[in-house]
C-alpha cells in the first residue's frame, strides 16, 4: 500500500494566510497528504475527519509529547482518552448544559450584551472584534465559569497566552513564558476563589467541580477551567466575527435572516463556513490505511474539519457563506468522545442571543470595505479585525 | 431489517427500515430524520440525539447505559422517564416495530 505523498510547497504560512484553496485542491487531489511544514498527515474529507475522531481507540487524543502540557502545566482532558477524558469532562459538562443557560445564565447574558452594545461608540467605524466580539466572548465566560473576578482583558491574555503555549510546536522560550505567567495569574485567582464557591454553591463550572459528590483532584479542577479559558474566548468571538461578517456582505440573505428570524440557520451557517477551530491532530495508535494510504503507527494525522465542512460530497458550492443552503451535517464541533464541549453554549450565547441583540440594536450596520477585513489562522481561524459603520 | 417509527414533534411519523446492530441515532441519520442530530456521531458527547422511547418498548429497549444518565441531564428538551440518547439503543431483532418520539429542540 502506497504511503501518502508528501507535500513541500504548503508552507504554515500560506495556510495561515488562506488555507482555502489549498485544501480545495487537496481534496480533489491529494486528500491524504504529508505536509512536511506541518510535520503531520493531513486529512481534508468529510468521512475522513470524521471517522478518525469517532475512532478513538487507533487515533487518541494522547500526545505525550504536546507542548499543551508546559502551556497548561498539567496534562488536560483534550489531550486524554477514555475514561479519564469522560470523568473530568463530564464533572463539567452540567455548567454548560441547555437547561442551566436557559434557566440560569441567559438573563444575565442579555444584560452583558446589552451593556457592551451601550457601550460601543455610536460615531464613524467601530471595530466590532475588538470592542465587542472578544470582551463580550470573555464577560460571559467568566460567568459560566465562576471566576468573573478577573477582567475581561486577563481573560483574553490568558486564552491567548494558553493557546500560544499549545501551538508551541518549535519549543521556543518566549510562549512558554508568557503561559507560565498566566498560569501564575489564573492559579492565584483560583485559590482565591475555592472557599467562595465551597460556601456559596452556584451553577459555574467552578463551583459544580469542587462541590461535586465525587470531586475531580483540584489540580484537573484547575486545568478544565483553563481548558475552558483557551477554548472558551477566541471561537465564540471568531464565530461571531464570521457571522457578522457574512450577513454584512450577503445583503439579500442578511435582510431574509431578519424577516425569518432564523439567526440560529446564521450561526451554523458561520460556523461551517470558517470553522473556528480548523484542525486537530491524533495520534495513530496501530498501523493502519486511510482512502487507499497506508498510515504508520505513530504518525500523527491532522483532521481538517474547515475542509470537512466544504467538502463537494456534502455541500454544494461549500466555498460560499450561504445561510440558506441544503442542511448538512457540518464539523465545525468536531465529532466523537471530544465533541465541543461548549457547543450548546455557543449555540445560545452568540446564535441565540448576541447575533439578534446586536442586530436589532444597530439595524443599519454596514460594512463599508469588505477587502479591510484580515482574515488569519491555520488551526484557529477568523477575522482579526471588523471594521463597521453602526449607524 | 427491523422497522422504527419516529414520531416528530408535530406528530408526523416516519417509518424506516434499520439494519440490525445499527443504533436508532444511526437509523435516523442514514434515513434523513432531522430530528434527531447525533452531532458527536454516537459517542454520548453531545445529547443531540435525545428521544422518548414509546411506553409499549420500554421494557423490550432496556435501561440506561452507564454515564448515559449525566448525558441525558444536558439535553435540551425536558427529560422524562422514557428519554434515552438514541445513539445507545442498539436494534435486535426483539425492537422490530420500536416507536420513538423525537423532542421539537435538539440544542
Amino acid at each position: 500500500m502506497p504511503l501518502a505523498p508528501v507535500d513541500r510547497e504548503t508552507t504554515i504560512d500560506t495556510l495561515t494566510l488562506d488555507p482555502y484553496p489549498i485544501y480545495r485542491r487537496m481534496r480533489s487531489e491529494t486528500p491524504v497528504v504529508r505536509v512536511e511544514s506541518v510535520r503531520r498527515t493531513l486529512l481534508t474529507k468529510a468521512a475522513d475527519t470524521k471517522y478518525v475522531k469517532d475512532t478513538p481507540a487507533l487515533f487518541s487524543s494522547d500526545d505525550p509529547e504536546t507542548p499543551m502540557k508546559p502551556a497548561f502545566r498539567a496534562h488536560t482532558l483534550m489531550r486524554k482518552d477514555g475514561k479519564e477524558h469522560m470523568a473530568e469532562r463530564m464533572a463539567m459538562a452540567k455548567a454548560y448544559s441547555p437547561k442551566v443557560i436557559d434557566a440560569h445564565w441567559a438573563p444575565l447574558y442579555r444584560q452583558i450584551v446589552s451593556d457592551y452594545l451601550d457601550r460601543l461608540p455610536r460615531e464613524g467605524m467601530v471595530d466590532l472584534y475588538a470592542d465587542l466580539c472578544a470582551p463580550a466572548a470573555a464577560r460571559i465566560l467568566a460567568h459560566i465559569l465562576g471566576v468573573e473576578e478577573a477582567s475581561d482583558a486577563e481573560m483574553i491574555r490568558w486564552s491567548q497566552a494558553l493557546i500560544d503555549g499549545a501551538g508551541n510546536f518549535g519549543w521556543r522560550p518566549e510562549p512558554f513564558e508568557q503561559s507560565d505567567r498566566a498560569n501564575d495569574e489564573m492559579d492565584a485567582l483560583f485559590d482565591s476563589l475555592v472557599a467562595r464557591h465551597r460556601a456559596e454553591p452556584n451553577p459555574s463550572a467552578f463551583s459544580i467541580m469542587v462541590n461535586a459528590d465525587n470531586p475531580i483532584p483540584m489540580s484537573q479542577v484547575y486545568a478544565n477551567i483553563k481548558i475552558a479559558i483557551g477554548g472558551g474566548i477566541n471561537e465564540p468571538r471568531d464565530a461571531a466575527a464570521t457571522i457578522v461578517y457574512g450577513l454584512l456582505t450577503n445583503p439579500d440573505q442578511f435582510d431574509e435572516v431578519k424577516r425569518q428570524d432564523c439567526w440560529s440557520d446564521a450561526f451554523e451557517e458561520g460556523v461551517r463556513w470558517v470553522a473556528p477551530i480548523q484542525a486537530s491532530s491524533r495520534l495513530v495508535m496501530e498501523d493502519t490505511e486511510i482512502r487507499g494510504i497506508s498510515i504508520p503507527k505513530g504518525d500523527t494525522v491532522m483532521t481538517i474539519q474547515a475542509s470537512a465542512n466544504r467538502d463537494e460530497e456534502l455541500f454544494e458550492d461549500g466555498e460560499a457563506f450561504n445561510v440558506f443552503r441544503a442542511k448538512a451535517p457540518h464539523q465545525a464541533f468536531g465529532s466523537g468522545p471530544h465533541h465541543c464541549a461548549g457547543a450548546h453554549v455557543s449555540r445560545r450565547t452568540v446564535g441565540a442571543i448576541l447575533m439578534p441583540m446586536l442586530f436589532e440594536r444597530f439595524p443599519n450596520m454596514s460594512l463599508p470595505d469588505p477587502d479591510a477585513v484580515l482574515w488569519r489562522g491555520f488551526g484557529f481561524r477568523g477575522p482579526i479585525n471588523l471594521p463597521v459603520r453602526l449607524a | 431489517m427491523v422497522k422504527v417509527t419516529y414520531i416528530h414533534a408535530d406528530g408526523r411519523e416516519v417509518t424506516v427500515e434499520g439494519r440490525i446492530g445499527a443504533s436508532v441515532m444511526e437509523t435516523a441519520r442514514a434515513n434523513g430524520i432531522d430530528g434527531i442530530v447525533g452531532e458527536c456521531g454516537g459517542a454520548m458527547a453531545c445529547a443531540t440525539c435525545h428521544c422518548y422511547v414509546d411506553a409499549d418498548w420500554q421494557a423490550a429497549t432496556g435501561p440506561r447505559n452507564d454515564g448515559e444518565d449525566l448525558m441525558l441531564d444536558c439535553t435540551a428538551a425536558e427529560l422524562r422517564d422514557t428519554s434515552r440518547l438514541s445513539c445507545q439503543i442498539r436494534l435486535t431483532p426483539a425492537l422490530d416495530g420500536l416507536r420513538v418520539e423525537l423532542p421539537a429542540e435538539q440544542h
